[in-house]
């Protein structure tokens, strides 16, 4: 590396700093999830489905959080934030008018250019729905780029089940096939019952042009490609998003890592022929 | 500027004059074993007296690495209330530092290219485009634990501004750098003769031949038997002694993983983003906050550290995560050694 | 002034340095007093409450008499934050647990020993739910100073989660066990630093308890290298780490 190298890094603006957003909607989805609508204060995000972004609670700190709204939408980006930890349990306080921090966005986000003219899976199990969605909505306003559409979504319970409304929507539709399903019903739940591979058996897969894209926590994910795989789906076309301790975002800190892999600039996407040769993956 | 002679009593004098320019860090003496008065510690410091510099050290804890990226480092700081308006602190001032050995100057050369790559980090570029570094070279290996030749960190090519070379009573100084010729023009020095030249020559020589290499194998071979080593029982017997206690990540010249958190002052008024050195060692260091440990396992996380080492980074960075500086081993309480665990996958299956 | 959060200390068996090492915080203390109100310091001032919102406990439980105090504490409190290495993990205290209950009595009452009754040394989490632990003997200023910070914004403190090799390594130092010391820093939670032990030159004796998931088989390996028995083992990680599983079955 040279000096003037050097030099150059040091006067780019640091990659840690925040830029200012203000949340302009709010909404606790469930106990434990929480949606925000942000607007940047300075210049517009610019971000492709199944990217993520660093959220700044000033005094708190930074969690990574996968955008959840498609650029197709407009300028305003949307998350979808689980409390369990420091940051994402201080977010659950905080309400339209609020300011927060924002890094990114971060990661290479899915392959829609690939996927043109491709069938499209969706498998989103829980919070995996939240990146997922990005996609779908991208997917569903350039509708006429794709081929066949299938979504799949699945949950513990009916009350975990996250943009129940959205789903409702997308249900309607005629040039989209939806289907959800819950583990554990409660009283008033009239759909599928059981884990969400149960749902496979309702859909007609064509393996030579469909795209799979899997998210949802690990068991649900092995379990997916398992019967993606049966389908006849390559491993190159089966999709997911991949969940990793991150602080930097930029491919320094470490804690995303898996064997030479940074998660944060890698992936967090990645195919399931990727990921089998990590190993650690998942 | 041409190769100069510096005579060993010149150089008490020569650093005065650099500590008037900047600070200067260079080992000293830290403490005397009291059962073996031959037995020195020596650390890196910022010398506030030209006579504590010891370039007769031979190891210290930790390396240079430090002044060039603190172990704690505050990266943005913001107001609490209305307006936080982040700001990035980037914080540096020249230094040189002096007397860094072949195997500390890789280790550097290799966090520039990792702080450089993708996505450059101006908190440690700025630190390390206002670093002058004079190099110490090393006549015979520091103990058993250093394996440098082996890792190709024993004759660095660049990475430096001047170069000493211990010759008896005087030091051999080639400079590299403009800046080093800079420094240089503060020391008393006269140019190198023939002698002086061949003296030079005579101590590479004789320096070839009192190290000597510990793998069975050439470097290049090993990312290679790494990953043939991946399924292997080793990882999980050498765990067994291991403390996941982070010293050698600590302790390591190219480690450069790091924690970052938020820091609030008492009054509320003002918080700032920290990093720290982390350790991929440590329990927590893959968790999520859902509460799943990417890698939980005390085995799979000693394999990631000596992959990284060995394979990463190289993967990364160009260049080999290793320097062969055996500090890890020398910190860890249950010996693992990185360069037994590398001659050890090399027969394991 | 009603607003502002109110915050006790109490003590129960111990030698009160943890208090006095909150009180070594000096003018670092007074942003606090701003912020809340201290209604209760035995070793700083008189008054009390009926209600407390933080209150910090140090000392273990030794007495059915602290029994009841901590039970009472603990009703009038909104956030219990026990306080030092005695409240935190029983502390020296429970180097007794390992004698003769009635040799304990008699060596410290004499013949009024039936006057004192005790029991079994614990920690505070043994009777009542703590909410933030405090390690250290004694605490450390800085840390006190940072968990009332995360008190007063209403975040979560993490305690660090790391052995005291990482913080010893950054200070420098050159490793005990090296030396032939045997040292408790690689199973024992950080936190102590800039002040530790071996940073002075001085093993780590455990007190602020062990780190989550210490290899303590390697532990005893290691030491069994430096020709340590069982026993020389077990009385390194007793003066700190006083098992108090083994108490609550006592008790």
């Amino acid at each position: 590396m040279t000096q003037t190298d050097i030099e150059k890094g040091a006067a780019a603006a640091s990659p840690y700093v925040p830029k200012m957003a203000r949340i302009v909607a709010a909404d606790q989805m469930t106990e434990t999830e929480r949606f925000f609508r942000l607007e940047m204060e300075g210049e517009p995000l610019a971000y492709e489905p199944g990217q993520f972004v660093g959220v700044t609670v000033f005094g708190v700190g930074e969690s990574p959080i996968s955008i959840c709204s498609s650029p197709t939408q407009g300028e305003r980006i949307e998350l979808t934030i689980r409390s369990v930890g420091l940051v994402t349990g201080a977010l659950r306080t905080f309400e339209a008018g609020d300011r927060l921090g924002i890094r990114g966005p971060f990661g290479n986000g899915f392959d829609t250019g690939a996927m043109k003219g491709q069938d499209v899976l969706f498998v989103a199990g829980g919070l995996g729905l939240a990146p997922t969605r990005s996609l779908i909505r991208y997917v569903l306003d350039k509708r006429e780029d794709f081929g066949k559409v299938t979504i799949l979504a699945g949950a513990r319970e009916p009350n975990l089940l996250l943009f129940r409304e959205e789903i409702a929507e997308w249900v309607e539709r005629s040039d989209a096939d939806t289907l959800v399903t819950v583990n554990q019903p409660d009283k008033d739940w009239k759909g599928n019952v059981g884990v969400i591979t149960r749902l496979f058996k309702q859909v007609e897969i064509d393996p030579a042009r469909t795209c799979a894209v899997i998210v949802g926590p690990p068991v649900m994910f092995k379990f997916a490609v398992l019967e993606a795989l049966a389908a006849g789906v390559p491993e190159h076309r089966i999709i997911c998003s991949l969940e990793r301790h991150m602080k930097c975002g930029v491919g320094k800190c470490g804690h995303c890592q898996i064997r030479g892999v940074y998660v944060c600039r890698d992936g967090p996407v990645f195919t399931y022929e990727q990921v089998k040769r990590l190993r650690e993956g998942i | 500027m041409l190769p100069q002679v510096l005579k060993t009593s010149d150089l008490g004098a020569w650093v005065e004059a650099l500590m008037a320019e900047s600070r200067v860090a260079a080992p000293v003496l830290k403490e005397t074993n009291v059962s073996d008065p031959t037995d020195l510690k020596f650390g890196w410091q910022y010398v506030p007296d030209p006579a504590d510099v010891r370039l007769d050290y031979t190891v210290t804890v930790l390396g240079p690495k430090k002044f060039l990226w603190p172990p704690r480092q505050k990266l943005v700081r913001y107001n609490l209330g209305a307006g936080a308006e982040p700001e990035a602190i980037i914080d540096h001032e020249p230094h040189v530092l002096l007397g860094v050995h072949p195997c500390d100057i890789t280790a550097i050369a290799t966090l520039d290219a990792a702080f450089a790559k993708d996505v450059p980090d101006p908190h440690y570029l700025a630190r390390r485009s206002d670093t002058a570094i004079i190099g110490l070279d090393c006549g015979a290996p520091c103990d058993e634990s250093s394996f440098c030749l082996d890792m190709g960190s024993l004759y660095p090519e660049s990475g430096f501004d001047v170069m000493l070379t211990p010759l008896g009573d005087a030091y051999f100084v080639e400079v590299a750098t403009q800046l080093g010729e800079a420094l240089v023009e503060a020391a008393v020095v006269r140019p190198a003769t023939k002698q002086d030249m061949e003296a030079h020559q005579a101590f590479a020589e004789e320096k070839r031949s009192d190290f000597h290499y510990k793998l069975p194998y050439e470097l290049k071979y090993l990312p290679e038997i790494l990953d043939a080593s991946y399924d292997s029982l080793v990882w999980e017997a050498i765990a067994r002694q291991c403390f996941s206690c982070g010293s050698c990540n600590i302790a390591c010249p190219t480690c450069y993983c790091f924690d970052v958190y938020d820091e609030v002052e008492v009054d509320l008024s003002k918080g700032c983003r920290v990093r720290r050195y982390d350790s991929c060692q440590l329990d927590p260091f893959a968790e999520v906050a859902g509460g799943e440990n990417f890698r939980q396992e005390r085995a799979s996380r000693l394999r990631h550290r000596m992959f990284r080492k060995g394979k990463y980074i190289l993967e990364q960075t160009g260049r080999v995560g290793c320097v062969g500086c055996g500090r890890c081993e020398r910190a860890c309480v249950a010996g693992i050694s990185i360069k037994d665990t590398y001659v050890q996958i090399a027969g394991s299956r | 002034m009603a607003d502002k959060p109110t915050l006790a200390f109490f003590s129960l068996a111990c030698c009160e340095g943890c208090q006095l090492q909150v009180l070594a915080c000096e003018e670092k203390l007074l942003p606090i007093l701003e912020k809340a109100d201290i209604v209760r310091f035995r070793e700083a001032s008189d008054g009390d409450a009926d209600h407390y919102d933080v209150t910090f406990v140090e000392g273990s439980i030794v007495t059915a008499h602290d029994l009841e105090r901590i039970k009472e504490i603990r009703a009038k409190t909104d956030t219990l934050v026990a306080l030092g290495a005695c409240a935190t993990i029983a502390g020296v205290n429970a180097v007794k647990n390992f004698q003769d209950p009635d040799d304990v009595a008699a060596y410290v009452y004499g013949d009024k020993k039936e006057w004192f009754p005790h029991i079994a040394a614990r920690p505070l989490k043994a009777e009542v739910p703590v909410d933030v632990e405090i390690h250290g003997c004694p605490i450390n200023s800085d840390e006190f100073l940072e968990v009332v910070t995360c008190l007063l914004m209403g975040k979560p403190y993490r305690q660090p989660n790391y052995p005291v090799c990482v913080d010893c390594k950054l200070a420098g130092n050159v490793c005990l066990w090296n030396k032939g010391i045997p040292c408790l820093g690689v199973v024992t939670r950080a936190g102590c630093a800039p002040l530790m032990c071996p940073s002075a030159g001085h093993k780590c004796i455990g007190c602020r308890g062990l780190v989550d998931n210490p290899n303590t088989q390697a532990a005893k390996d290691v030491m069994a290298e430096f020709g340590l028995t069982v026993d020389d083992v077990l009385r390194e990680f007793r003066l700190f780490q006083g098992i108090y599983d083994e108490v609550a079955k006592e008790a």
